[in-house]
């Protein structure tokens, strides 16, 4: 048998993988055999484990060698111990049997006499804890934890939190050990009872009231190494014991958003983190770790405001350092902190515009994020221009979605006029109409629908047609172009123009010339080309009243008829219905092809970039009643043509779609419920003229809460009886916002510790067909005056593929 | 608040140390994040871009030593700042105790690698900050036996 250094080195020598694996593949049988000795030393077997380290490393299979280690580390000899507990803790998980075995190797090393085997105990027990271990030798854990041997100490109550999170259940028995165990001041074993207490904390609710209490001494101990001044031991570049000081710090943090952390000790901690931020010089990393967690903390807790302006003056600080980490962790600070104090933000907006030009990727996404969070009424002129210029040099398209819609979303939000709205829009359509989601297009398109402006209508086709003109290959512009020369080339017909510095009069020709540029275009994809060719098929229809000169009909009618051979059915039997309303008398034609009525527009909700911050802001959003949620993705815009179809024929290839977009479906419940002014007219209308049809939408329920929305099922929650007696009747609601249907649809709900939920079985069964909704009744028995949090998974198959969404909700307005 | 995994990467993706603190991985599951995350990271440049990544729902937080990447993944709320200091804390060990430390050492001597991680770490939290007592400690334990 080769020793471990020429198998390393033979490994090493393959020049070829094929070399390695052959290598790998005749020691690791080699290994095999070897472990099927019965009479194997304990030499050849540390020999043979640790090659079989050295094979995991390599990332190839080691299971075999599971029980071998098992039997290393029963050996008396330290050498022994050592490498078999450092292979039992690398090749075995705590979803194996195997671990049943371990468990009394580990009872035995953990009360031997020598520290350094109870030592590696410890260790393997940290690391692979499962719940049976945990269970089986918490006692063990327990007695090191208050013996004598600060080294073992240490190590067991990093073991114990471990112990802790893997069965909550023992936390009764590692509490009572917390007065002793904080009273210690030696770094590394403080360290490990922080650990525990934030363990404790964390799973198991009942420990909380009691671990608050310690917030003093954890405030006495931070104080203490603050001032301590210089420890050799434990000092990083100037700056004394960060680790420690970070795990102070957040251990305070957790401890201090406890509900029932008294003011007291509030003002305690207040005092203590102005200490120490502004003991500490800045510039080293290590002090920009303390630092950071310092205003982490100030956000978390209720802090004084003048706490919270020197919190966001150190993310400031933080932000014009040339260290990318530091600016990293600051704009992603800035933008948590955006929701306490927006004001003291914004004084460092030319900061955060100069990180849109960083040369870090994450560095400009969290900038242009932090850039949208703090756009306002003052100062969109000029954040709108830095985003514009950003967007025209940005090269991640990945980007540029985002962009569009949070663009969209905060200038219709903020926009100091009209005309600067419209401007803008079209500048961010000419440098990134590639990237402007169909929702995005239909919501412009219904503004420049709604806008009453004459002469600002005017000045928008007119600006539409040049920006068209100049650049055709932007989908988007060119959408909306068409459509929108469509509705309005008689107002701007002989009008003047600048097309690339040049004056021009809009004539029939250029209008024309633009059609067949644009249909010549091959830059686009199929799918972009059928959606732009139905358009343009629209458009020239409508031109067809407007246009007067011979030469220019003959032109439309060409083009029109060209298209009824198309080889899209779509495509085709639009052309054919055109040419037929083509030929009819122009008194028709301009009764059937007059103005459009405007439509109303889908709020949408800001998006994000971070899942996290997406988390917090969905939640939030869900709390707010305005309902209709992003996930609305439905084409406003195709609702738009469809409503044009409607008048003659019934062309379009899919009627019900078409109906319940027009009679307001499920999705759109909302709206004339929270009545859009004059734009819910025309829902109302429609919704008056067919009674029958509106009955299929569910009615918006007055107290429904509505909790979650996508794409595929609306949930929401109806407070059916709370007596204040610590009982609570919710119905749960669950509507299908989906085209098809959803089978094996499960509510899976969980509540707090202290609470009891019992869930009715469905009604309707778990089959959820569009336009049908599903009800549950849930029965929550808790301490009175609780809040109810609810964790919500819904389960359902979507055409065969399991879906799985999950939310928080705790928007009820009353308690248990 | 824990440390998910800690590893060490060379250059072309070999890896020099795996320790998987969070024991929810399955065998497929560590083999992609090896090669997904040296993907990822050979790719960043190390002038223009900060240390930290996310990749999945976890942060990694890694520095380049000569050929060797150090990686830790973290939880998103925990601060990078202070894992990033700690995997200097782990290089500067690893740097006395192999006496200007070289891959070649770790790759011969991966088993003391893993003593000196568990010395360091255990469970995936930090458990000692004091560099004399960890080289002291283990000088001591190389001598056992």
């Amino acid at each position: 048998m080769a020793s471990l250094r020429s198998f390393i080195k033979a490994v090493r020598k393959a020049k070829t993988i094929a070399d390695e694996r052959a290598v790998v593949r005749k020691e690791s049988a080699a290994i095999r055999t070897s472990f099927r000795d019965v009479t194997l030393d304990q030499t050849t077997r540390r020999i043979n484990i640790s090659k079989l380290v050295y094979l995991y490393i390599m990332g190839e299979k080691t299971h075999f060698g599971q029980v071998e280690c098992l039997k290393l580390l029963a050996s008396p000899r330290f050498v022994d111990k050592r490498l078999g507990y450092l292979a039992a803790m690398l090749l075995l998980d705590e979803n194996q049997e195997v671990l049943t075995l371990l468990t009394n190797s580990l009872d035995n090393d953990m009360q031997h006499p020598n520290a350094y085997i109870v030592g590696l105990a410890l260790c393997c027990l940290g690391n692979i804890a499962s719940p049976e271990l945990a269970r089986d030798l918490y006692q063990n854990v327990e007695k090191i934890i208050t013996g004598s041997n600060p080294y073992l100490r240490k190590k067991a109550t990093v073991v114990a939190a471990k112990l802790v999170e893997k069965e909550p259940d023992l936390a009764e028995f590692f509490l009572p050990k917390i007065p002793q165990l904080i009273a210690d001041k030696s770094p590394a074993p403080l360290l490990g009872t922080l650990r525990l207490i934030n363990s404790l904390y964390l799973y198991s609710e009942e420990s909380r009231p009691v671990l608050v209490k310690n917030i003093p001494k954890i405030v006495a101990h931070l104080k203490r190494v603050t001032t301590s001044g210089y420890q050799p031991d434990y000092d990083v570049m100037g700056t004394p014991d960060p680790f420690l000081q970070v795990t102070l710090l957040s251990t305070l943090r957790t401890l201090a958003t406890d509900d029932q952390c008294p003011p007291q000790y509030l003002e305690e901690i207040n005092d203590i983190l102005t200490q120490v931020a502004s003991n500490l010089d800045s510039g080293k990393n290590a002090a920009h770790a303390i630092l950071y967690e310092c205003v982490k903390t100030i956000f978390a807790i209720q802090s004084d405001q003048s706490l919270k302006i020197l919190g966001v003056n150190i993310l400031g600080k933080f932000l014009s350092t040339k260290d990318n980490n530091t600016r990293y962790v600051a704009l992603d600070s800035l933008l948590s902190v955006m929701n306490i104090e927006p004001l003291a933000v914004q004084r460092h907006r030319s900061t955060i515009v100069s990180c849109l030009s960083d040369g870090d990727i994450s560095i400009r996404r969290r900038a242009l994020e932090l850039s949208f969070a703090i756009l306002n009424e003052q100062n969109i002129r000029v954040l709108v221009r830095e985003i514009l210029t950003f967007l025209e040099n940005c090269t991640d398209n990945e980007l540029k979605p985002y962009i569009t819609s949070q663009l969209t979303i905060a200038s219709n939000k903020y926009a100091p006029n009209d005309k600067w709205h419209f401007d803008t829009l079209i500048r961010m359509l000419k440098l990134s109409g590639d990237y402007v989601t169909s929702d995005i297009i239909s919501s412009i398109l219904a503004l420049i629908l709604q806008c009453n402006d004459g002469e600002l209508k005017v000045h928008i086709t007119q600006k539409l047609l040049s920006s068209c003109l100049e650049d055709s290959t932007q989908y988007g512009l060119s959408l909306i172009t068409v459509w929108t020369v469509g509705e309005y080339a008689d107002l701007i017909l002989g009008t003047n123009i600048e097309v690339n510095g040049k004056e021009k009069v809009v004539t029939d020709k250029v209008i024309l010339n633009l059609i067949d540029q644009l249909i010549n275009n091959s830059t686009y994809s199929e799918q972009e080309t059928i959606q732009l060719i139905t358009y343009i098929l629209t458009t020239i229809i409508k031109l067809s009243v407007k246009f007067t000169d011979a030469q220019s009909l003959e032109h439309l009618r060409v083009i029109l008829n060209s298209r009824t051979y198309d080889n899209n059915l779509e495509i085709q039997v639009r052309a054919v219905e055109y040419q037929e309303i083509f030929a009819q008398d122009n008194s028709l034609k301009k009764g059937l092809l007059a103005r459009m009525p405007p439509p109303p527009i889908k709020q949408r909700e800001s998006l994000s970039l971070q899942r996290t911050n997406s988390k917090a802001k969905k939640s939030g959003a869900s709390n707010s009643a305005s309902g209709n949620s992003g996930a609305a993705t439905d084409d406003l815009l195709l609702d738009l043509m469809d409503d044009h179809d409607t008048g003659r024929s019934t062309s379009n290839g899919n009627p019900s779609d078409l109906l319940s977009d027009i009679f307001g479906g499920s999705n759109n419940t909302a709206v004339p419920s929270n009545g859009n002014g004059a734009n819910s007219a025309i829902l109302d209308l429609f919704n008056a003229t067919s009674p029958a049809l509106d009955q299929q939408a569910a009615p918006p329920h007055q107290d429904a809460l509505q909790a979650f929305s996508n794409s595929n099922v609306k949930i929401s929650f109806i407070p059916k009886s709370f007596p204040q007696n610590g009982q609570a009747v919710i119905e749960a609601l669950i509507e299908s916002n989906s085209s098809s249907v959803l089978n094996q649809f499960q509510l899976l709900i969980a509540v707090p510790k202290t609470q009891k939920l019992s869930i009715s079985s469905t009604s309707g069964g778990d089959v959820l067909s569009p336009g049908s909704s599903i009800k549950q009744v849930l029965k929550l028995v808790g301490n009175q005056g609780a809040k109810i949090k609810l964790r919500v998974k819904a389960k359902y198959s979507n055409n065969g593929e399991i879906v799985e969404d999950q939310f928080d909700f705790g928007g009820f307005p009353l308690t248990l | 608040m824990s440390i998910h995994f800690i590893l060490v990467l060379n250059r072309q993706g070999k890896t020099r140390l795996a320790k998987w603190f969070n024991n929810n991985y399955t065998l497929q599951d560590k083999q992609r994040f090896v090669s997904e995350i040296h993907r990822l990271i050979s790719s960043r440049d190390s002038r223009h871009q900060s240390n930290f990544v996310e990749y999945q729902s976890n942060k990694l937080v890694y520095r380049r030593y000569a050929g060797l990447y150090f990686i830790s993944s973290i939880d998103l709320i925990d601060s990078e700042l202070s894992y990033l200091e700690s995997l200097h804390f782990l290089v500067e060990i690893l740097d006395v105790y192999f006496n200007n430390v070289c891959e070649l050492d770790m790759v011969f001597n991966f088993y003391k690698l893993y003593n000196i991680v568990d010395e360091i770490y255990l469970g995936g939290e930090i458990q000692e900050i004091s560099k004399q007592k960890i080289l002291d400690r283990l000088a001591y334990l190389d001598k056992l036996d």
